[in-house]
This record gives structure tokens, C-alpha cells and sequence, in this order.
């Protein structure tokens, strides 16, 4: 039997192989189902009370999620509910709402939602759930700023600063390989050494993750350091986040640098009429003394806001949401790209369009869509089920087992 | 009955006693003060036995103890025991209570299901939960419609119903289920008369057929149909007895304000089990040459509970409302409102009345732009409202809404009431006077800081209150606000309308409540979308209007039905005013 | 279309006779071929549907229901016509835009994809109770305790969105507007989402009472009220459609099709 065809296809080859799009496709699904065996399982084991909250929570997510999608927000506000279940009732539970959420809002006529076909997105609704619960009993909710706990967190967004950082050195030194290659073969080997890459920039943050929870961020006992670091975390990831924006649209060989107007022919470009945009790639060191300024103006605001009261607790709620956006993503776009063609009918189709005009492919543009949406709604998401816990009476907390263990007095 | 041999008296009938509690004490985790102390009630199967008492008093701890949810769901620690049917519920699971015990509460919509299409299918829930033969249910199902009344809301679906019909199928859910013990937490708070009057037939109804009922309330017309009345204070018993003995005690020991009948009951010297027979009082009334004893009145005045007087912020023009020709049509062409002309001059105090359906609420609505009319206009001090936003309007008329639960979102009772004032503009400094002062006269003061859900309903329905007065309205506008308060609430309400009317502003109240009304010097009576009645309460109430509101499904209060029956020329409305019309 | 029945449009044409794990099997069935099936076959399947649609009387809702998935595929077309990478076959220039084919042929076939799922899962949802599916998927074996909180969080939706409305009118009672800056705007969806979240959130202790008074999951071997019909004909049908899955899978694995 001649297995050749089973290799996956490269961009624009359509003969003797498996589409990418459908391979991460039929993971996705294959996921999905196994999510769902597995939660409708341990669903005997919930109680009552969890199944009085679950379609509360349900209906949570589609009333904001709606209101979202009137508003053409370029984020989802779909998933408070099930952050919610996951922090109160545990990681199946959440996971329950989550895909459950999903079956709903397409059996209900909601205009300009994705109708019908909502339902495709059920396997990341249900991973939303899972690391719901998983982080809320890491203490996400609960930890104050001087909690023991806070070094994990403040590790985990070091390991992500180290890969984003191991990721800028191959782009300045080695470069990227170019993903819009012509031919086939080439492609196929550039793609396989940007997926090496990837993996060696996470390499590199679990290991400086790790190395950071061992000697820094080592705590034993209720500690003064704690809620410095912490204030110091909220100014350094607001600095390295303004900074990377900044350059990545300004530097010399950033996103505007590109925008010449020409295309690589010199016929005229497509892009916004042809007009001239590299007057706005400044030339460093300028560009990076600017950058860097106006990064460290921002990272003072967030000092003084992180330094007031208990403020500064919000960090680890972020990282929590942080890193569910990021798989939330990794695992939406496949679907969205082998179902929609990777698009979501909301309003980050505008972001869509955009990544595809800086050369994306559909799945790529899909991810890179994701990447800006998720984490920035997960976050968002996790900061007001943040505030919902603080001001849920205790009447109704006691009544799940995780109530008072995960929720913050 | 001395405490003693009562309890003694309850305990040799306990054992036969479908719902026996004998000595419970509950504390909560984290409580110092236990919540119910050294309870002990038996009730019999065909008895009604009422449980009244302050808010926090312990009232709904007694009923989900009394229906087996401490402490198996309620993490609580329990002494002394409930037994249903001979069970001891602490230590039974689920299933052995199931199909003895059912449990009400006073959020109809609560009590669905809300997974069922018809009313029918509601009632079978139970049914498959239990287990029963698909053929067995139909026709219980069809039994329990029959006994309840409801068998024309078969097919209906459940959250379409009004307050009192949910009420009702809630009921008959738990019926259908074949339970023999039945407990009620405030079910008819949230009704109007007529429901509240259904819910009270369809007890007698279950007691006739052999169900224990244990009924937490407040309203006296259901208290008044009980066989026995249980009376707590801070969690313990105070009295248990027939309900106007019961009541009259709980009167003179510890001021809890007494319903109006047993007032009387007491002045004219009757006894006091037969306080609720209308006709026995007025009858003990007339043949008793009775002068206002001062004892009579000063508990009467003494029962109003201390709270800081209502003043003004600053100062505000009066405001003049004027209505012309107002007609709403709602979507499907149905007229709420057909040309209604009112006139309410600053400092009036007016109560609007009507069933539900009638259009008071709808008027009401004109009043700060949540509605629009369709016809006619709303003129505040000569100035249209169209043109005006709701938000803009709120500066001069605060309404208060009947759910606190639409408002409340904030994490402390004095960032709740701050919200209105802030939302308005007025500056940092006088929000805060215009909160301490507003929580003051509802008498919350000391819990600015608790969160207001950890606040029970009537302190929410304050909560809100205070909310508004914070904003200092030249027109307050109450959309039933005596609702699911209990009397210390009420009289609280009261003082505020009086406090704002001598303050030169009007007060346009929505409410059921007879004896409320009674507060106003005018009093609107609606029906159809029209206004069929309009003077002070004197008149509206007099014997001659009597058809007039029975048209519009009210009964004047209570005062005025027993003055009415012993022939007295005027219509007192309240107690004081009905002793001295009998004094001269 | 009520708010608790969603799409459901009474009736008695065959579809709605049939039982409900018929019409899901063949709603399955539909999608795989759809998205593992040459795009060629769209075309069929779109007419397929359109006729079931149309011999149940169900035409012009369906076509009326379209409506939903407009912006999604206006989206899909658009953003892959124009934005197509590497695209190099031009077909039509617009001032600074150009659609190319590829694009237009990926636009056509993700559309031609969503178009039939929705077409095919519209017509199941139009003859079909979500009430009766669970019914249904119950008596095989499904959680009872789940399909509960489907049906549960069904009727929720539009009484929190009732809810909602009422509370923005209590909230604009206070004084709360909707005009003025972006931040402003942002501002105020706190005090209107607070209190549906919160007021839901409170009403789950007592509706958890309730539900327990009724027995809820307290004990196995529910039985069930509602009777949902199994003609003969549908066990044959279903069998036919089961054949008919592995069949696709089959011939999209294997590529004979290719």
C-alpha cells in the first residue's frame, strides 16, 4: 500500500496529501469528543448545586457574549460563565459549561452570532473551563499580595518573557525563515524549522521558568519581597509589552518599514492606495531610545497603580488569563481555519484581513487573529470573575466545595 | 401555656406528628449567636402551623431545617431533631426524604424547573424523579390539577403564568409528588392580594386533605388562617398558640408590631384567638363603651421603630406633575392606559391602586421617561419630558423599583447608595452627607460596610431605597414597596413618605398594601387603564365606594371593614383613629 | 421562533415525524460529507437539503433564516477573495483591491461548507424539540443530569436578557447614561452587567432547594414523561445512514474520490 499521500500538504499543494487545515481539524474534533466522554462521565458526580449554577453560568456567557457581538467588539466576553463554574465547582465542571455553552448558542436564533455552527468552537470552550479550575486551584483568585503562592505565578511569566525574549534574539540574529516561499520543497523546510524554533523559545522559557521558581521566586514563608516582585512583575511586563508593540510596528524592520507602497515588482501595492508608510519605521537608536522611553512611561503608571491597596493581586489573575488565551487560541484556530476559513464572523475579521496583508497563510492569520483576541479576552474574562467571586454573598460560595477555598475573602 | 408544659404538651405529640422538631438549635460556621435555639414544634398532618417573627429573627433557618436541608446541604451544626415521618433528617440521605417533604419559597420563578414546556409536563418532574410508571402519571398529574384549580393552566408554559399562578404550580408540583409535609418560606411576598388570597385557599385546601403545613409570613391575611402561630425572636420561641394569641404576645413581650385585627382585638377586650373573625371583633367593638386607653395607644405609638428622621439634602423648588390625556399602547395594540388626566401638586402624598393589569404601573413609568406616550404628555413644572432622557429626568424624579435585585451590583451597602448621587454629578463632599443621611432613615446605617446580597429582602428593598433618597429627588416615586417587608420595614417606608411630604415634595406611591395606603392623603383607584376613583382615603374607602373597589378586586383596610360593620359614620385608617371614633 | 423553543416550527410533515436521533444521524452524515467529500459535492448536498426543506413546507422560514449566517459568509468571501496569500491568479482589480481565484475559491468552498452544516442543521432544528432529542438521547444511555442543564440554560437565556433590559431601565433611573466617551460607555456596562450576574447568581440557592425537593437526581431509574414517537421506518432509515458515514469516511480516507 502506498502511504506517500499520507504526509501533510504544504501551502498551495493540493495533490497526494492530507490539507493541514484538516489534520488540526480532525484533532480539534477528536478532542472535543474525547472532552466530552470524559466530562459526561464525572458529570455523576456533580451536585445539585453545581447544576443549578451551570446553566446560569451558561446563560451568562451567551447574554455578554451577545452584547459583545452587537457591539462588534473585537473580543468575545463568551467565556465569563464558564471561568466562573471552573473557579467554583472544579475543572469538569467548567469544562462542562463551556462546551455545553457552545451546543446552546447554536441551537438558539441570535442573529449575527455564528449561528448553527457556534458549535464547532466546543472544544476550546471546554479547555477554557479545565484551566479555569486548574488555575483557581492554584489560588489564582484567592492569593493576596503577600501569599507564598505568588512565586509560582510570577515564574510562569518570567518563563513567558524568557521564550518571547529567546524569540526576538533568533529574529534579530538568525532570522526567521520567509513562510511565503514559492517552492514547495523549500517550504516545507522552512515550515519545519520555524516549528523547531517555536519549540526551542519554549524550551528556553520552561527552563528559565524553572530555574526562576528555584532561586528568586523560592518563597517559604509570608514575605515582604512578595509583594515588591510582584509590583516589580506588573511594571516589567508592562514595560516589555508596550515596548514589543512599539517596535514591531516602528523599528526599522517592522511592520510599517514594509509598507512602501510598491510591491516586489514596483507595480503599485495594494495596501491602503499605495501610500508610503516607511517614514514611520524610525531608525535607531532613535527608534529604540523612543520606544524604550514611552515603555517606561507606561511601566511607572503601573507602579503606582500596582503599589496602591491590593491592587497588584490582579497579576496572577492575569497570568491565569494570559496563558488560557494563548491555548485557547493554538486550539481555535485550526477549527476556525479548516471550518470557516478562518474567519469568525465577528468583528475580528478586521484583524484577520490585516495579518493576511502582512503575508500570513489562512492558518497562520487564524493563529495570529487568535493570539490577539484570546489572551486579551481571557484576561479580560478573568478579571471580572475576579470581582463577581469578591462580591458573591457567602450564602451561595458555601454551597461548592471549592467556594471557600478558591475564592478570595 | 407556661414554655414548659407547651413544650412538654408538643413533645408527647411528636412521635406521631408528620414534621416533629424538638429542641433544634442551628449555628452556622463562623456565627457566634446561634441562629434558631431550643425550637420545638410538632405539626399534625391537617394542621396549619404559621411561623412570624423579625427579619433575622431565624424564620427561614426553621423552614429549610424543618425540610431536611440542614445539615445535609446547609453546612450547619444541628442539636436537638427534626423528624419527618419518624426520620431523623440529620442523618438521612436525600432519597428517604424524598416525596415526604417539599419546600416553597417566595420567588415563584425560583421554584420551576425551568427545563419544561407546559405546566403539565412541570408537575411530571417530580414524578420521573421519583421513579413512577409513565402510566401512574397522567393521572396524578390530572388529581392534582383538579385539587389546585389550575387545570386551565395545563398547557400554558410556566414562566408565561403570573407570580401567583407559578406559585400555585409550584405548589402543586410538590403535591403531585404525593408529599404529606409541606413548608412555605414567605410564599405569597411577592403577590398581590388576589394571589396571595389563592395561595392562602389552596393551604386550607391541603390541610383539609391531610398535609402538615409549616408557613413562614408576614402578611396577616395568611397568619389569620392558621390553626397555630410560632412566633421567633433572635431565635427563639416566644410564643405558640392560636394566631391572634400568639401574635398579641409577641406584642406586649416584645413589640413586635401586631397585625391591625389583633390591635383591636386587644382594645376592645376580646379574646384574642378569635382576633381574626372580623365580625366578633367588630361586635366586642361595639359593645364595649371603650375610651383610647393610654396603655392601648402607646404601645401603638411605641411599636413604630427609632429611626433618624428624613431631611432634605438641600434645597429643591417644588415640583408640580401634571398629566394630560395620557394614552400607552403596548406592541399588539392593547391600550395600558386610556387618557388619564392627574394633576399632583408639590407636597402631595398620593397612593395609586389597582390590580395588576389595571395600568398603575404603566402610568407611573410616564412619570421619569421609562415610557413614552403615545398620545397626551407628562408635564413636570410646565416642562414636556419628551426631549429628556431617563437619565436626565432622574435628577428630579427618583424611582424606586419593587426588585432590589435590578439595582444592586456594588460591594458595599455605602457604594450602593453613593452610585445615584455620583452618577448625577453632585460633588464628592455632599454624597457623602446625602449617604449617612439616607441610611439613617432607613435605620441601615451600621451596615454601610456589609455587602448588600449578604442583606436579606427587606433590607435590600431599603438598601435601594436609601439609593434613591441619596440622588434627593423633588418627587419620590415607590413601585410597591412594602412588598416582602416585614412591619419594622414598613413603618420605615411610612416615616419617609410622611418626612417628604412635610418637607414640601410629593410621594406617588404603587402599592397593595390597604393599610399603607391608608398614609396618603390621596388615593388613586385604576381599572382598565382608566381612573375610576380619586380623593383622599377617607372617601375612597367609605362603605358607599365599596362596590365600586370591589370592581377593581380591593377591599378597603381592615380598620375601615370593621368600622363599616359596626355602622360608624367615618372611615378610620388606622387603629387610633378607629378607638377615638368609637370614644365619642 | 419563541425564546425557549429557539428554531422549532410546529408542524407534521415528515420531517417532524421522524425521531430525532433519525434526523441526527442524517444531520451527521450531511457534515461529514461536507467537509471530507470533494467540494464538488457541495453543490448536491446544498439541493438535497433545499428539497427536504422544501417538501416539509419549510421553505421560506429557512430561506428567512439565512439571514443569521449572512455576515459570516460575506466575511468568509471577502477576507479570503481579497486577502488570499500567495495568491497570484488576478481576477478582478478594484482601485488598491484585487480578488484572486484561489481566494475566491477558498471563499467559495469555506462558504459553500458553512452554508450546507447551516442549511442542514436549520432543517433539524426547525422539525425537531430540543426537549424530544434529549428525550431521546436519554433512553440510549445519555446523562440525564446534563441534558437537565441543556434545557435549563435554554429558558435561562431570554429571561436573563428580559432581565437585563429591566435592568438597564432601573439603572438609567438612576441617573446612568449611555451617551457620551468610549470610556464612559465601558464604565457603564458595570453596573448593568453586575447586577445580572449577581441576581442570577443569588437565585441559585434557592432554585438548588427547589430542585432537590423534587427529587432531583436523587435516585437512578428515572422514568419519563414525555413519549417521543419511533415509526418503523426510522430504524431502517438510521441503519441506512450509519452505512452511509462509514461509506464517506471510507471514500475520503482511501482518496477514491480524489
Amino acid at each position: 500500500m502506498d502511504l506517500s499521500w499520507l504526509t501533510i500538504c504544504a501551502e498551495g499543494q493540493t495533490k497526494g496529501c492530507i490539507p493541514t487545515i484538516q489534520v488540526a481539524y480532525l484533532i480539534a474534533v477528536l478532542v472535543g469528543l474525547v472532552l466530552l466522554v470524559v466530562v459526561g462521565r464525572r458529570s455523576r458526580d456533580l451536585t445539585t448545586a453545581v447544576l443549578t449554577l451551570v446553566p446560569v453560568a451558561i446563560a451568562i456567557n451567551i447574554a455578554v457574549g451577545s452584547i459583545a457581538v452587537a457591539l462588534r467588539l473585537p473580543i468575545y466576553l463568551d467565556s465569563i460563565g464558564t471561568v466562573l463554574v471552573g473557579a467554583l465547582a472544579g475543572p469538569w465542571a467548567g469544562a462542562l459549561t463551556g462546551i455545553l455553552s457552545n451546543l446552546i448558542w447554536s441551537i438558539l436564533p441570535i442573529p449575527g452570532g455564528a449561528g448553527p455552527t457556534a458549535a464547532f468552537f466546543a472544544p476550546v470552550a471546554g479547555v477554557i473551563g479545565l484551566m479555569a479550575g486548574f488555575w483557581a486551584s492554584r489560588g489564582v483568585f484567592q492569593v493576596r499580595s503577600d501569599d507564598v503562592r505568588v512565586g509560582g505565578f510570577l515564574s510562569l511569566a518570567a518563563g513567558i518573557i524568557g521564550a518571547a525574549v529567546a524569540f526576538l534574539v533568533i529574529q534579530v540574529t538568525v532570522g526567521l525563515p520567509a513562510l511565503d516561499a514559492a517552492d514547495p520543497d523549500e517550504l516545507i523546510k522552512n515550515q519545519t524549522t520555524f516549528v523547531l524554533m517555536a519549540l526551542g523559545c519554549v524550551a528556553v522559557g520552561v527552563v528559565v521558568g524553572w530555574m526562576m521558581s528555584r532561586t528568586v521566586f523560592a518563597f517559604t514563608g509570608p514575605d515582604l519581597r512578595i509583594r515588591t516582585y510582584l509590583v516589580g512583575a506588573t511594571a516589567i511586563s508592562a514595560f516589555a509589552l508596550v515596548f514589543a508593540i512599539l517596535r514591531l510596528l516602528f523599528s526599522p524592520s517592522g511592520y510599517f518599514s514594509g509598507v512602501t507602497g510598491l510591491k516586489k515588482d514596483g507595480s503599485p501595492d495594494d495596501f491602503l492606495g499605495g501610500a508610503n508608510l516607511t517614514g514611520l519605521a524610525l531608525s535607531d537608536p532613535a527608534g529604540l531610545i523612543g520606544a524604550a522611553v514611552v515603555a517606561l512611561g507606561v511601566a511607572a503608571l503601573a507602579v503606582t497603580w500596582a503599589r496602591r491597596g491590593e491592587n497588584a493581586r490582579l497579576f496572577p489573575v492575569w497570568v491565569g488569563g494570559l496563558t488560557t488565551g494563548l491555548v485557547a487560541a493554538a486550539i481555535s484556530a485550526p477549527i476556525a481555519a479548516g471550518v470557516f476559513g478562518g474567519v469568525t464572523g465577528g468583528g475580528t475579521d478586521a484583524l484577520v484581513a490585516l495579518f493576511r496583508t502582512l503575508g500570513l497563510g489562512v492558518f497562520q492569520s487564524a493563529f495570529a487573529q487568535g493570539l490577539t483576541s484570546d489572551p486579551l479576552d481571557k484576561t479580560i474574562s478573568y478579571t471580572v470573575v475576579f470581582f463577581i467571586l469578591g462580591a458573591l454573598p457567602v450564602t451561595v460560595r458555601t454551597m461548592y466545595s471549592r467556594g471557600e477555598t478558591t475564592v478570595a475573602e | 401555656m407556661t414554655a414548659e408544659v407547651a413544650d412538654a404538651a408538643e413533645a408527647a405529640a411528636a412521635p406521631a406528628a408528620p414534621l416533629a422538631i424538638d429542641g433544634l438549635s442551628v449555628r452556622y460556621p463562623g456565627r457566634k449567636a446561634a441562629a434558631i435555639e431550643a425550637v420545638t414544634v410538632a405539626v399534625r398532618a391537617g394542621e396549619r402551623v404559621g411561623v412570624a417573627g423579625r427579619t433575622g429573627a431565624g424564620k427561614s433557618t426553621l423552614a429549610l431545617a424543618a425540610a431536611g436541608f440542614i445539615p445535609r446541604v446547609v453546612r450547619a451544626r444541628v442539636d436537638g431533631r427534626v423528624a419527618i415521618d419518624g426520620i431523623d433528617t440529620s442523618g438521612a440521605a436525600a432519597v428517604a426524604l424524598l416525596g415526604k417533604v417539599g419546600i416553597v419559597f417566595a420567588t415563584p420563578a425560583n421554584q420551576l424547573s425551568a427545563s419544561k414546556l407546559t405546566v403539565r409536563e412541570e408537575l411530571a418532574f417530580g414524578l420521573e424523579n421519583l421513579g413512577v410508571p409513565r402510566a401512574e402519571m397522567d393521572p396524578r398529574i390530572d388529581a392534582t390539577l383538579e385539587r389546585l384549580g389550575i387545570g386551565h393552566l395545563a398547557d400554558r408554559e410556566p414562566f408565561a403564568l403570573s407570580g401567583g399562578e407559578q406559585q400555585r404550580v409550584a405548589i402543586a408540583s410538590i403535591v403531585a409528588m404525593g408529599t404529606g409535609v409541606l413548608v412555605l418560606d414567605e410564599p405569597t411576598a411577592q403577590l398581590d392580594p388576589a394571589g396571595t388570597v389563592g395561595v392562602a385557599d389552596l393551604l386550607d385546601e391541603l390541610a383539609r386533605a391531610g398535609a402538615a403545613i409549616l408557613c413562614v409570613e408576614h402578611d396577616p391575611v395568611v397568619l389569620g388562617r392558621m390553626d397555630r402561630c410560632l412566633v421567633l425572636e433572635s431565635g427563639r420561641p416566644v410564643a405558640l398558640d392560636v394566631p391572634g394569641a400568639a401574635l398579641a404576645r409577641a406584642w406586649t413581650e416584645i413589640g413586635l408590631p401586631a397585625p391591625t385585627l389583633v390591635r383591636l382585638a386587644a382594645a376592645a377586650g376580646l379574646d384574642p384567638a378569635r382576633a381574626f373573625d372580623e365580625a366578633a371583633v367588630a361586635e366586642a367593638l361595639r359593645a364595649v363603651r371603650v375610651r383610647p386607653t393610654d396603655s392601648a395607644t402607646d404601645t401603638v405609638a411605641a411599636s413604630e421603630p427609632t429611626a433618624t428622621t428624613w431631611s432634605p439634602g438641600r434645597e429643591r423648588a417644588p415640583v408640580r406633575i401634571a398629566i394630560e390625556d395620557l394614552v400607552h399602547r403596548y406592541p399588539g395594540g392593547v391600550e395600558a392606559v386610556r387618557g388619564v388626566s392627574l394633576v399632583i401638586e408639590p407636597g402631595e402624598a398620593v397612593a395609586i391602586l389597582g390590580q395588576n393589569g389595571s395600568g398603575k404601573t404603566t402610568l407611573v413609568k410616564h412619570l421619569n421617561g421609562l415610557l413614552r406616550p403615545d398620545a397626551g404628555r407628562v408635564l413636570l413644572d410646565g416642562e414636556p419630558t419628551d426631549g429628556r432622557s431617563i437619565a436626565q429626568l432622574a435628577a428630579t424624579i427618583g424611582f424606586v423599583f419593587q426588585d432590589p435585585d435590578e439595582q444592586l451590583f456594588e460591594r458595599s451597602v455605602e457604594r450602593e447608595v453613593g452610585f445615584g448621587p455620583r452618577n448625577l454629578g453632585i460633588p464628592g463632599a455632599a454624597v457623602g452627607d446625602l449617604v449617612v443621611g439616607s441610611l439613617a432613615a432607613v435605620g441601615l446605617l451600621d451596615q454601610r460596610a456589609t455587602n448588600p446580597y449578604d442583606l436579606d429582602l427587606s433590607r435590600r428593598k431599603l438598601v435601594a431605597l436609601a439609593g434613591v433618597l441619596a440622588t434627593d429627588p423633588a418627587v419620590l416615586v415607590l413601585d410597591e414597596p412594602t412588598t416582602g417587608q416585614d412591619a419594622d420595614g414598613v413603618a420605615r417606608v411610612g416615616a419617609i413618605v410622611e418626612a417628604y411630604r412635610r418637607a414640601g415634595r410629593s410621594v406617588v406611591a404603587i402599592t397593595h398594601d390597604m393599610e399603607f395606603a391608608g398614609r396618603f392623603g390621596r388615593i388613586v383607584v385604576m381599572r382598565d387603564g382608566e381612573v375610576v376613583a380619586d380623593g383622599p382615603p377617607e372617601v375612597v374607602f367609605a362603605p358607599v365606594n365599596r362596590d365600586l373597589l370591589a370592581s377593581t378586586g380591593l377591599t378597603p383596610p381592615p380598620t375601615a371593614r370593621i368600622a363599616a360593620r359596626i355602622g360608624l359614620a367615618s372611615v378610620p385608617l388606622d387603629v387610633a383613629a378607629l378607638l377615638a371614633a368609637l370614644g365619642r | 421562533m419563541s425564546a425557549t423553543t429557539g428554531y422549532f416550527i410546529a408542524g407534521s410533515s415528515w420531517l417532524h415525524r421522524r425521531n430525532p436521533l433519525t434526523k441526527l444521524l442524517a444531520l451527521g452524515l450531511v457534515l461529514l460529507s461536507a467537509f471530507l467529500l470533494p467540494p464538488v459535492v457541495l453543490v448536491g448536498l446544498v439541493a438535497l437539503v433545499v428539497v427536504a426543506v422544501w417538501s416539509a413546507g419549510l421553505l421560506r422560514p429557512t430561506v428567512r433564516a439565512m439571514r443569521i449566517p449572512a455576515l459570516l459568509l460575506f466575511s468568509i468571501l471577502v477576507v479570503n477573495s481579497l486577502f488570499f496569500p500567495g495568491a497570484t491568479d488576478k481576477l478582478v482589480t478594484l482601485g488598491p483591491l484585487s480578488v484572486s481565484r484561489e481566494g475566491l475559491t477558498f471563499g467559495l468552498i469555506s462558504a459553500g461548507r458553512v452554508i450546507v452544516a447551516f442549511l442542514a442543521s436549520v432543517a433539524f432544528l426547525f422539525t425537531t424539540l430540543a426537549d424530544d432529542m434529549l428525550e431521546t438521547l436519554i433512553a440510549r444511555g445519555a446523562s440525564y443530569r446534563i441534558s437537565f442543564v441543556i434545557l435549563s440554560a435554554v429558558q435561562m437565556v431570554p429571561r436573563m436578557q428580559a432581565r437585563a433590559g429591566s435592568i438597564l431601565e432601573a439603572q438609567q433611573a438612576r441617573g446612568l447614561t449611555l451617551e457620551g466617551s468610549y470610556l464612559r460607555r465601558i464604565r457603564a456596562l458595570v453596573p448593568l452587567i453586575g447586577p445580572v450576574m449577581l441576581g442570577s447568581l443569588v437565585d441559585v440557592r434557592e432554585r438548588t432547594f427547589a430542585l432537590e425537593a423534587r427529587g432531583f437526581g436523587a435516585r437512578p431509574g428515572r422514568t419519563a414523561y414525555r413519549i417521543v414517537a419511533d415509526p418503523p421506518v426510522d430504524r431502517w432509515l438510521r441503519l441506512v445512514i450509519v452505512l452511509g458515514c462509514v461509506g464517506v469516511v471510507v471514500a475520503a480516507v482511501s482518496g477514491i474520490l480524489r
